[in-house]
């Protein structure tokens, strides 16, 4: 082991990250109040120039397709037409977007983020499937952070994790197992150690930890969902900046989400290869800095 | 004349393909039931109702040969990404077996 590290050693370097959108706390605060109401979100959305632009101009393509409507220029409004779900997605996916691709300064995140991007349609897809109580958002929030720890690592540790790739291809092992050998933790751990400082749920913390291991932190679905959309991303070779590779798939997870891969899964494997083109659609495709 | 049934992204989508499975909104009600030929103005409505993919049936205009030569080329991407995978684990062999069918179709 060359650098062991902390939880505080890991939250020693708070201050000098960007800081976690307090949007997407917000919205993941209101998912389960019953009062929460439109004009909460619409409040919310409002507060961000560039998500609430961009929820304009989801509406307003969808107005002009409309017989004889206009164009939308209020938030409200655009929330009524495009609907709550939606736009939290939207909003969340802007959101942590911005927040990932600042987290290391002067790297291109491209592969990282349509890794992620891939995972998060992965999540979304299975919290419809699956009969586990699971959310989308909280779907959507775990995929979309699973492997910020990587991102730490990369930032304030990039000869350790240098040498946990070098190791990974040497020694033929997962990144995780080479960087729990040399850090003492792995990119899971560390993430959720952000995110449990960044104040996400339990769930979430531990969808981001577990992602590749998932055994020991089942029962719990955000586990399941994290390693099973880690792993169909890649299977399904989603993300095209990726060198893509499936070691294995736990079955326990598996069937934590109902899965047992029989000929239903073809309807789920086009909802999601169809939903991750339509997502990459408005992204460039170019190489990145981070690990594959 | 071949079909093919597929996912598609709704900007993917043209006229004349037909719909496989209904198109619900967000409140689960019917917008196009199973069947129904796409229009223009149904194609739009869709992307009014910010509908991401449907499922289509169209025509394969892809002679045997490229459909084998596809098919070939899909399995050894398939075969690639799961080349380091423990095949022995029942829930991996699995997975494989309907990832290869998936891209094969």
């Amino acid at each position: 082991m060359t650098h062991t590290l902390t939880q505080q050693t890991v939250l020693d370097t708070r201050d000098a990250l960007p800081a976690f959108p307090q949007v997407v706390l917000q919205i993941l605060n209101t998912l389960d109040d019953p009062d929460a109401s439109l004009s909460l979100l619409t409040r919310q959305v409002e507060t961000d120039a560039v998500i609430a632009a961009r929820v304009l101009s989801l509406c307003n393509r969808a107005a002009t397709q409309g017989p004889g409507r206009g164009p939308v220029d209020d938030v409200f409004t655009a929330l009524q037409l495009v609907g709550m779900a939606r736009v939290r997605e939207v909003a969340m996916t802007i959101q942590l977007g911005d927040f990932l691709k600042d987290f290391v300064p002067g790297k291109n995140m491209a592969g990282f983020w349509s890794h992620s991007l891939a995972c998060a349609v992965c999540g979304l897809e299975l919290a419809h499937y699956t009969q586990a109580e699971v959310g989308a958002d909280t779907s959507l929030i775990t995929c979309l952070l699973h492997d910020v720890g990587q991102l730490w690592l990369l930032r304030f540790a990039p000869d350790g994790l240098q040498a946990a790739k070098e190791m990974a291809v040497r020694d033929d092992v997962e990144i995780d197992v080479a960087e729990r050998a040399v850090f003492g933790v792995d990119h899971g751990t560390v993430g959720a150690w952000l995110a449990a400082a960044w104040g996400l749920s339990a769930g979430i913390c531990k969808g981001i930890q577990h992602h590749h291991q998932p055994e020991p932190g089942l029962p719990e679905p955000l586990v399941a969902v994290a390693h099973v959309s880690e792993v169909l991303s890649h299977a399904l070779n989603l993300s095209p900046l990726r060198h893509n590779r499936v070691r294995g798939i736990s079955a326990a997870a598996c069937a934590r989400l109902d899965l047992d891969w029989g000929e239903d899964s073809q309807s789920l494997f086009g909802r999601i290869d169809a939903r991750s083109r339509h997502a990459f659609a408005p992204y460039p495709q170019s190489d990145d800095d981070t690990m594959g | 004349m071949r079909t093919r049934t597929r996912y598609l992204p709704i900007e993917a989508t043209a006229e004349g393909m037909v719909l496989a499975e209904a198109v619900k909104d967000r409140y689960q009600r019917t917008l196009l039931p199973s069947g129904s030929a796409l229009t223009l103005e149904n194609l739009q409505q869709l992307q009014a109702h910010e509908v991401e993919f449907i499922c289509v049936t169209f025509v394969d205009e892809r002679s045997p040969e490229e459909i084998a030569t596809h098919a070939a080329a899909t399995a050894r991407t398939v075969v690639d990404i799961f080349q380091s995978a423990d095949m022995t684990q029942p829930a991996v062999a699995a997975l494989f077996n309907q990832v290869l069918m998936y891209r094969s179709a």
